[in-house]
């Protein structure tokens, strides 16, 4: 049985509809991230499930109760604000405490919960300071202790830890993965960060435009996205276009400017016919690339795979790897990232990939192709 | 004010010409304008009297002067210019009478205060949360200002006297009248309504500089919307309640003209005493000498409310 169970979620304001049919479920003791875009409507989504917002329609269950309808103060359900609303006027151990003192628990146990959480958070003997007297690390915290000491049954984060530095980011993140196998909690957490979203959750659920684009966990939507749109949010990718030639049982035959390159069936999700607009994707780091002699393609033109010659317009070190920004005399401007070779601006290299590394998606009307292939 | 010790009047000409020297293409108005900020800019001391020194010669010459010299007449017999005397001060402070005129003038304060203090916060409270024309009703809340206090205290008496619009209206739907006019009640009723908006605009600020997520913060820990109002909003605005309170308690305590049209010689309040010792009893000195054991008490008052609020709601009041 789900912990959370949210089926045909929908909210609109006004004529815009913010969230559409939106549906998924988290199991007791999950790590799941709502990834999208600003505008996408994940807040909106995280806001129903605290009881800030009304659904239009939809149901969300939470251990088997309906709790659309309920006010968020009789929700068992804790947020981490993005801004992290922390009480000014309060110290930060009543802040911790606030939750208890609503409901209730005596002072002996508050003040010993509250010392318990503030271990938990290492912020041992900070409980008497004001918040505006902490870091942001340390407020963020304050705010994370103020929602676990009530036990609740879900966590929610509404991008929390978007305002820190990288460094202090990632600290966070796996201070958020410790404390949360710690406390064994289920948490619900709202970004438009892949890097945070991939780093801490087990499953994601890929917001667009108040659409789910695809739910799964962290390798499936890596290795197997969706939609383009997926692919392109979740990592780099490079697209090539292409048309398609034709369909059979084991390939897909794709015409990709001068050449006929014959693809897997499983590098479609979906249906494809002859004549089809497509475009071909290829994550970056599954790109080979070596030094072209000559104007000569140095890669074989063999059927399965993908090969063109270009010249490195850009370069940028990421320690072990190099990511090359390279005009293709094919495809335009493609990156390629590369371990071991050595480029320079200007180096006329070779590229190729395999055909059994790319995913395919039917093009939109009318959406123009990528030309710096997302990177 | 102190200005121009000689060598900075010469000091000025000279930048005047450096700078002239350095910007040829300037015009006069801009060179001149610069000039003064160079001026300034190198007399950091005559530049922060030039800024502070005006208001608070307004205030010495205004507030601190008048003050004094009440506090010098209040010690002297009714003859000005003649004997001390701590006279006046003992024969008010022994006056049953009057000791009974400031008590009921507290406690209308203290009610005045209170509503206006409830009602102001609950319109600020509306105009914030629940309107998105904050600046149309924000103008109508202080549209009455436009109007003469004497000429809205007419229109009021207008209002209550008996058979008045107030008496016709209930007349009209078949209740009784009311006569209101030389009541308490309507001493009442004009002091809230002339205070109201005077309130409204320091709740309303403070309320606007509350973040809406702490609502929502309190709400999901488990607050319902009292305990919320309680220990969050009331809390986080308490600097702009005590703001309103001190705006409407002090006009209260010490004004003479409202409690005189609307209550009438039932209603008598201290302000309407000391004005008559200086207006009509010819009595400068104990007028005067009234006018600061007044001054005293309602600070002293203010003093303890504001600390009260301060302890009572922990930081709040260092907040915003």
């Amino acid at each position: 049985m789900s912990l959370l169970r949210v089926s045909g979620l929908t909210k609109e304001f006004g004529d815009l509809t913010a969230v559409d049919d939106v549906s998924f479920d988290i199991e007791d003791g999950e790590f799941v991230s709502i990834l999208g875009p600003s505008g996408s409507g994940k807040s909106t989504v995280l806001r129903m499930v605290a009881g800030f917002e009304e659904p239009t329609e939809g149901e969300i269950s939470l251990d088997d109760v309906e709790i659309v309808g309920s006010p968020p103060f009789e929700r068992d359900v804790n947020m981490v604000f993005q801004d992290l609303a922390l009480f000014p006027h309060l110290t930060v151990a009543e802040n911790i405490g606030y939750g208890l003192k609503q409901s209730g628990v005596p002072a002996d146990e508050r003040r010993e919960r509250t010392e318990r959480m503030l271990e938990m958070v290492r912020l041992e003997g900070y409980g008497d300071r004001a918040p505006a007297e902490l870091s942001g690390g340390e407020q963020q915290r304050v705010a994370l202790a103020r929602a676990l000491v009530n036990e609740p049954a879900l966590v929610l984060f509404d991008e929390p830890l978007s305002s820190l530095d990288r460094k202090l980011r990632q600290h966070m993140q796996s201070e958020l993965q410790r404390i949360q196998l710690e406390t064994d909690t289920t948490f619900l957490y709202v970004t438009h960060d892949q890097e945070v979203a991939l780093a801490v959750s087990d499953r994601l659920v890929v917001l667009d435009d108040g659409e789910i684009q695809q739910v799964g966990t962290v390798e499936e939507l890596y290795e197997a996205p969706a939609s383009r749109f997926v692919a392109d949010f979740i990592g780099d990718v490079n697209a090539v276009e292409g048309r398609v030639t034709a369909v059979d049982d084991g390939t897909i035959g794709l015409d990709v400017g001068d050449g006929e390159v014959s693809v897997p069936r499983d590098a479609a999700v979906e249906e494809l016919a002859v004549d089809d607009a497509v475009d071909v994707c290829i994550r970056p780091f599954l790109m080979r690339a070596e030094p072209a002699e000559s104007d000569r393609d140095a890669v074989d033109d063999a059927n399965e795979t993908f090969s063109t010659t270009g010249v490195v317009r850009s370069r940028s070190y990421q320690g072990s790897d190099s990511l090359y920004g390279i005009e293709t005399d094919r495809w335009g401007r493609l990156s390629a990232e590369v371990r071991s070779a050595s480029f320079d601006v200007d180096d006329r290299v070779a590229i190729a990939w395999d055909a059994a590394d790319v995913h395919v998606y039917r093009r939109e009307g009318g959406a123009p192709p990528s030309e710096d292939g997302g990177a | 004010m102190a200005r121009s010790p000689r060598s900075d009047d010469e000091r000025s000409a000279e930048s005047g010409k450096r700078l002239a020297a350095d910007g040829g293409s300037v015009s006069d108005a801009d060179g001149r304008l610069s000039d003064l900020t160079s001026f300034f800019r190198e007399r950091p001391r005559l530049r922060t009297l030039a800024i502070a020194g005006p208001p608070y010669g307004l205030l010495v010459f205004f507030f601190a002067i008048p003050l004094l010299a009440m506090l010098v007449v209040s010690f002297q017999t009714d003859q000005i210019g003649g004997a001390w005397t701590l006279g006046n001060y003992v024969d008010f402070l022994t006056s049953e009478t009057y000791l009974t005129v400031v008590w009921r003038t507290f406690l209308l304060s203290v009610q005045v205060t209170a509503i206006v203090a409830g009602v102001g916060y609950a319109l600020a409270y509306s105009i914030v949360r629940f309107s998105r024309r904050t600046t149309l009703l924000l103008l109508l809340v202080i549209l009455p200002f436009w109007t003469s206090y004497i000429i809205r205290m007419y229109a009021w008496i207008n209002i209550l006297q008996s058979d008045g619009v107030l008496d016709s209206i209930l007349n009209l739907v078949g209740l009784p009248a009311l006569s209101l006019l030389y009541t308490e009640t309507a001493v009442l009723i004009g002091f809230t309504y002339v205070w109201l908006p005077l309130a409204v605009l320091p709740f309303y600020a403070s309320l606007t500089n509350l973040d809406a997520d702490l609502i929502e913060a309190s709400k999901d820990l488990g607050a319902g919307p009292i305990r919320t109002f309680l220990s969050v909003t009331l809390p986080m605005t308490i600097n702009g309640v005590v703001t309103g309170v001190v705006l409407v308690f002090i006009p209260t305590f010490g004004s003479f003209i409202t409690p005189r049209l609307l209550g009438g010689t039932n209603n008598v309040m201290i302000g309407m005493v000391i004005e008559n010792q200086f207006k009509s009893a010819f009595n400068w000195p104990f007028g005067a000498a009234i006018g600061m054991v007044i001054s005293v008490v309602v600070v002293a008052l203010l003093v303890l409310a504001t600390r009260l609020g301060g302890g009572l709601f922990g930081t709040g009041g260092e907040t915003s």
